[in-house]
This record gives C-alpha cells, structure tokens and sequence, in this order.
C-alpha cells in the first residue's frame, strides 16, 4: 500500500536546509567524520526546551518541525522513530561523570536524555501529540522498522498522517569507539569513487530525515514510497538479487522500470561486493548513485536516501554532485538498496504519484 | 486474533515458568540484597538481581565462553524456554519473527570498559554489542530466526510495544508467528540514573501504600510465542491464553513525569479496550504498573478511576516482587497475568498497608485463588510519556 | 548576602544551561519554579546536587526542597542559616 511523502525534513552533512542550494551545491568532501551542518536551532525549538537538549535531539526535533511545516500540518496520528545508537551524547556523558565522581554527586539531566525514545517523546512534548509514540533501535534497520510500522499503521488507520524519521549522531567519543573496532576508514585510503574502493573502513556521518507519511495525497506531496523491504541476513551470491526481483514483483515492477538507483555503498570493499555484483548484474546500464558520499555512513543512512529520493522525484532532477550527466527520460521510480556493515539489507522503491 | 502458545521467563524469583509460579503463589519476594552488581551502592540498597553470575547463566542455556553479555544471556535463555514452550522445533517452518526490546543493551558490559576507554588503556572493542538492538541481532541468529527481527526502546513501555508490535504483524499478514518481549540487565548506569531521580527506595517497595518511598530496580527478560489463527489451527496447538486488545499513547506532559491526571495512561487503557473490543466493566483483573513512586501510582490509580468508574476490578503491581525491570517489565507482567488466567490467580501487591491519601483504591494484598479472570489488562508506562496496555484474554 | 546571591544566579545558569539568561534578568525574589524562572522537577533536583557539591548540604527529600528553592533569596537564606 503506497505511503505518500507530504513533507520533508533533513539535516545532514550537506546543507539540506536549502533544497535548492543543495542541488547546485552540494558536494562530496569526504573525511573520516562528516559532521551536520546545523540550523539555528532557535528557530525551530522554544528556548526552555532547547537547554536540555543534546545534539541528536536538536537534529531530530528541527527536522521533525521541518517536515511538519512542509506538510502544512501541527500535530500527527503517530511518531515513530528510528535510531541505532540512541542519545550517546548524554550516555557519554553520564557515564564519565559517574566514572570520574565514583557514582557520586550525579546530576539527572543527562541520565533521563540518554533514553533511546527521548526524541520521539520531545516531539511529542513539543507539538502536544497524545497518540502513537514509537521508536526502534535495530542497528542498521532502525529506519526500515520505523516504516514499516508506518504501513501497518496507514493500513489500520485510514486519513492519518504519521510523522516518520530516521537519526543518529557521530560525536566524538563514538567516533574514537569506531576508529578502535577498526570500522573508520583511514584519510588516506579515501577515494571519491565510492564503488571503487579496495579498502577496509567507512567515513562516519549523522543526521536526521524526517517525513510526513499519509494514504492521502494533497498539494504538499512530494513522492510515493511504494514498497519496503527489509532483511536481517544476506547470503553470498544470488541472495539479494532474487530478493530484489521478488521485491519488484510484488510492486509490479520490473528492472526496466527502475529510472535511478541509490546504492548504498560505505566505502567498505568487504562491505559493499554484494551491492556491486547487484549493480553490474541489473543496473549496467541504469544510473546508480552513491549517496553515502553526500551524507557519510551511519546506522539510519537510509533515511537520507529516502529524503534524496523523494527531492529528486519532486524536482525532476539529480544534483550535479551524483550524477553529471542523464537522460531526459522522467524520473519515475528510484529504487534504494542500503546494506549496513553487510549484514542488515534493506530496499525502497520511491516513485512519482 | 493472534493465541499465546508459549511463554519464558528469569527473573529474581526465578529462572524458568516454573520457579515463578511457585514464588508467586508463596508470596516469595526475589527483592533483597545486590550480589552481582558493582556499585558502591550496593549495601545501601535492595533490588529484584538475579542470583546467577554471567557465567552460571551460559550454564543454564548449556553455553561456554560465549561472550554474550548479561542482558543479551537473559533474553537468550527466556527465548530458549518459549520456544521449547510452544514446542517450536522448526522455526522456518513459518514466517517467523523476533521482536525484543532493550533499554540497557550492552551497558552492562561497555560500563565497565569505559574508564579504560577513556584513559587510551582498552583494548576490548566493546562498541559493537553495546547497541540496544544487538542482543536480538545475536538471539535470532542462535535460533535461525531470519524473516523479521527488531528492537523496540521506548524505555518502561519497551515490552509492552514488542508484544503490541508482534500482534500487528500477524494480523497485518506479514508474520505467522513471532516470539515477543524484552531484557534488561541491572547495570551501574540505570542504576545511578534513577538515583539521581530519587525515585529509588532503600528499602523494599511498596506499591500503592500511601508511604510509598520509590521504586526497587530489577533485571530480568521473558518472551510469549505469538501465532496466527490460521497456525494454531493446522498445527492443532494449545493455547495459553489470547491477546485480544493493545493500545499505545503519549501523556506528553513532561520527559519523566506522569501526569497528574494519567492522561496517557488512559488514552492507553482506552485504545486497548477498543482494540479488545470490551466495555471497562468485562476487565476482571489489572496487572499495574504500579513502581512504587509517589508519582506514578498517583496518576495511574487516577488513570483507573477515570476509566473503570464505580466499577474498579481487583488490581495488584507484581513489582514488589520482581523490581521494576525496565525495558523487560511489560513482558514479565505478561507472562505473570498470562499464569493468572491459567491457574485463576491474582497474586498479591505485596508490601501495600496504607491507603493513598488521594484515591479510594486499594490493591489486592493477599494471594486470592480461583478468580474467575476472562480478561485481564496489563499497564506499562515509561520516560518520554510512553503508556502502554495490552489485554489477555481466557482462551 | 549579596556576594552569595550573585553567585547563586551565576551557579544556576551555569548547572541549569540558562543560555539566555543573565544574573541581572533573574529578580531575587521572583519565583524560581512554575512562573518566573519557569523551572520544574527535573531542574530542582539538578539543584539539589548544586546544593550539596558546592555548599555541603545535603537535602534527603525531594519535597523538603519546596520551601528552600522558592527563590534565590530563599536558598541564600538556607544557605547562611546552615553556615551557623
């Protein structure tokens, strides 16, 4: 059952802000950390609230407010949200004055931030939304679960809109945590081609991308989701690719019908070889994109896609940065296919509506 | 409608169905003093800990150096015993999901490797199992669990919403089958947490008494075995009991406290009876969430005289038997309210004496058997104004 | 008194993130809870850890703390009262 995007918010290491300054001017800068651009955030969150809050509820609330604005719309049916890693900049710092005071003298205010479902629950503080409140936290289908369930609930509740979004931070200490388990690529082995990487490691970036999800479609919409798939394993060789005709075929779609591919590629060699025998065998001469050179990698990367797509559907066009040249054929249906450290796969089909 | 066909659980009171039941029907609290745990606060508080050490609990799921922590052992260990429960040999046999959820995660690991961290002196890479969602990553790959998995985190409502969640997708005709509920472990963290609330009583808790101190922390992990009619039915199964109604809402009043009213706690109570389909009056049995705070006992028995009126059912927190296990409590109450519909039990708030000031209710204190309980509601309410209630129904 | 009162407010601000509040905006005997400052539970209990790791004292219950956060002429008062 089709979900129809009717509002945008995204805040990521582009200025995505500005829709139009991100078309003609987004570009891919990669660093081992690709930190967000941020708004001013009082613009967007009263003042007594804002004190509180830590990094990824800043992004996550200013996102959320966003998407809400585009919609034209103040309050929601149901919140859900998606995070793998949750508020680690209250964690951290709970857990270092606890260490650094022996567990005394502590103060509360980063203990009840560091709750996974904080941003979920500040949004709802903030536009006074007594309904449905979710959040899940999978790794890298904390996203995917988020719409998922947002089906099941348009399915159940006929005229509602659901405020959906995916979000993560990359602070320091999380960084430094990655960089020990061997996940961060090293300056040096980064190269532009994404595809073409022969080394370990992906660059880490944060944000959050929030949309407004309806079964009714109004002036404010932008695109369709028409189907979502996810998947908690993947085996070597054909696995994903009989999954995807299947998934394709469930929607009535073809290979052919695909107009652009966004594949989510980390730079990982290890990593990325399934997604790129997926590319070589059906989308050889189909556009692909790599949108983590946009917005780095993290565990709700795919909820930038899904905001990329749902621009590109809307503007009819591909921001110079990803791709220089197309066709002019219509941009009809984007097909996103994201893995995260190769074991949690995940596709999207976005299409115009 | 979607049938219970197997339940697990390990709590303080105790390591299988089994043991539960009999410390419920003996009045037999699992509060008392912290063994495990390292805090230094440790001997001037009590809690609902498991009396087994890491190692003693890969002992009891028949594992050796697994390297799981303690959150991901007790969810393993509770799965493993619903899964044997609702005699589940084949688990591809069926779509099959797993829905957990955490608030702990790996905490109770990564905390204490942190001030090595931080001090450039570690070596352990503790990051990759410290995620709330990683112990059902490792749970569903020991039991081949493939077709759906996540994790919900929405703090003291955690479990209740797997569950919630699981009943959605059978009937939304995306799973047959799914194994429901959550795990956390005690950990120095949520600890020192809800001692900076000052929500903690020192001593053990009493639920609904009009001297309410606080609450008593608790670990533990327990899951149902969800199933599809159309399953129980060819696969001639018996079941323990149905869950005919779920409802989630938002008190969005303040980041930890309930409001006074039990707004949300009703909006909860209400879209759960809806879903059930049933008037106030056919409840014969609420399992409350009932902490032991001043604030949520307050507010949920606010919650319940808004709903049920002159007609308030028999009601008790199992709290001051378990402590409050967090992200696990909503499906350790499940399977508690699951045991008292199938051994006609309402097993006692323990530790209640006095009144609250504030209302006329008063729990059940004392073990009352054959209750005649067709269906019983079940409360979880968490941070972020998450209210959870679920309805279990006699088969 | 003075000197504990400015540097109450300068200590508040600082535990509390009043970003945008400066010691002059806060009137010492403006409530500090409900209106004036406007702050709430979460708040008096960050208090509470100020009172006790920069003055010493320590307050056991969360209720008793009412009286003395009133304003911050009221906790200077507690504050020089317990020096005594």
């Amino acid at each position: 059952m089709a979900m129809y995007i009717n509002g945008t918010g995204c805040i990521s290491h582009q200025n995505t802000i500005d829709v139009d300054s991100f078309f003609e001017n987004s570009q891919i800068d990669l660093l081992p950390l690709l930190p967000a651009q941020e708004p001013d955030y009082k613009d967007y969150v009263p003042t007594n609230m804002l004190r509180r809050m830590s990094h990824i509820i800043k992004m996550g609330v200013a996102a959320a407010k966003i998407s809400l604005q585009q919609a034209e719309i103040e309050n929601v049916d149901a919140i859900i949200t998606g995070t793998g890693l949750g508020c680690f900049e209250d964690t951290d710092k709970f857990l270092k004055t606890i260490i650094e005071n022996n567990e005394q003298l502590l103060t509360p205010t980063s203990f009840i931030q560091s709750t996974h479902n904080t941003v979920a629950g500040q949004i709802a503080l903030l536009i006074k939304c007594h309904n449905y409140n979710f959040t899940y936290t999978q790794q890298g289908l904390s996203f995917e679960s988020a719409l998922v369930d947002a089906s099941m609930f348009l399915n159940e509740n006929k005229n509602s809109n659901i405020l959906v979004g995916g979000l993560d931070e990359a602070i320091q200490p999380y960084y430094d945590l990655l960089v020990k388990a061997g996940h961060i690529k090293k300056q040096e082995d980064i190269i532009t081609e994404i595809e073409k990487n022969k080394t370990k490691g992906f660059c880490l970036g944060e944000g959050a991308s929030f949309f407004v999800l309806s079964n009714q479609k109004n002036k404010t919409t932008k695109a369709q989701i028409k189907g979502i798939k996810k998947f908690t394993s993947i085996k070597e060789g054909h696995d994903l690719q009989s999954k995807l005709i299947a998934f394709l075929q469930e929607l009535n779609l073809s290979i052919n019908d695909i107009s652009l591919v966004l594949s989510g590629n980390s730079g990982d060699a290890e990593d990325d070889k399934i997604l790129n025998e997926n590319n070589k065998h059906f989308f050889s001469t189909t556009d692909v994109v790599y949108f983590k050179n946009l917005c780095g990698e993290y565990f709700t990367a795919s909820a930038f896609a899904l905001w990329l797509a749902s621009i590109i559907i809307e503007k009819q066009r591909v921001p110079k940065t990803l791709l220089q040249e197309r066709s002019n054929k219509e941009l009809k249906n984007i097909l996103i296919v994201n893995q995260y450290r190769n074991t949690e796969y995940s596709f999207m089909c976005v299409s115009s509506c | 409608m979607v049938f219970v066909t197997g339940i697990g659980i390990i709590s303080a009171i105790g390591k299988n169905v089994s043991e539960t039941l009999s410390s419920l029907l003996e009045s037999c609290t699992g509060i008392g003093k912290i063994n495990h745990l390292q805090t230094i606060h440790k001997d001037n508080y009590v809690a609902g800990e498991i009396n087994y050490s890491l190692q003693e609990l890969e002992g009891l799921g028949g594992l050796k150096n697994s390297n799981y922590n303690r959150t991901t052992l007790l969810s393993l260990l509770a799965t493993q015993e619903a899964l044997a429960s609702a005699d589940i040999k084949d688990v591809t046999a069926h779509r099959t999901g797993f829905i957990s959820a955490s608030s702990v995660g790996g905490m109770c690991h990564s905390e204490l490797l942190y001030k090595d961290f931080l001090e450039h002196k570690s070596h352990e890479n503790f990051i990759d199992t410290h995620y709330t969602g990683a112990h059902a990553t490792d749970v569903a790959k020991h039991f081949g669990i493939t077709d759906c998995v996540t994790t919900i985190s929405t703090a003291c409502s955690s479990a209740a919403n797997a569950i919630m969640l699981g009943a959605r997708l059978i009937n939304n005709n995306i799973l047959d089958r799914v194994i429901v509920g959550g795990t956390d472990a005690l950990c120095k963290f949520t600890f020192n947490g809800f001692n900076t609330l000052m929500i903690l009583d020192k001593e053990w808790c009493k639920p609904f008494d009009n001297n309410r101190k606080g609450l008593n922390l608790g670990e533990g992990a327990a899951y149902l075995v969800l199933e599809s009619e159309r399953v129980v039915k060819a696969e001639n199964k018996k079941s323990l009991a149905i869950l005919s109604g779920y409802g989630n809402a938002n008190d969005a009043f303040h980041q930890t406290a309930s409001s006074p009213d039990g707004q949300g706690a009703y909006a909860a109570i209400q879209k759960a009876l809806e879903v059930a389909n049933l008037s106030p009056t056919k409840i014969d049995y609420i399992n409350a969430h009932g902490t032991g705070t001043a604030n949520n006992d307050s507010s949920e028995a606010a919650a319940i005289q808004s709903i049920f009126k002159e007609n308030i059912p028999p009601f008790s927190s199992t709290k001051a038997f378990t402590g409050h296990t967090l992200a696990a409590a909503a499906s350790i109450e499940a399977v508690i309210t699951i045991l008292s519909i199938q051994h006609k039990a309402i097993f006692p708030n323990l530790n209640c004496v006095t009144q609250m000031q504030d209302t006329t209710l008063f729990p059940v204190t004392s073990l009352q058997k054959n209750a005649v309980l067709n269906h019983v509601l079940s409360n979880s309410f968490g941070f972020g104004g998450n209210c959870s209630s679920l309805i279990f129904s006699k088969n | 008194m003075e000197n504990l009162i400015e540097n109450l407010k300068k200590q508040i601000i600082e535990q509390l993130n009043l970003a945008e509040v400066k010691p002059e905006d806060i009137d010492p005997s403006a409530p500090l809870f409900g209106e004036g400052l406007g702050l709430d539970s979460i708040d008096a209990l960050e208090l509470i850890v100020l009172l006790e790791k920069n003055y010493g004292l320590k307050i056991q219950e969360p209720k008793d703390a009412k009286h003395i956060f009133q304003s911050v002429k009221t906790l200077a008062e507690y504050i020089t009262s317990q020096k005594k």
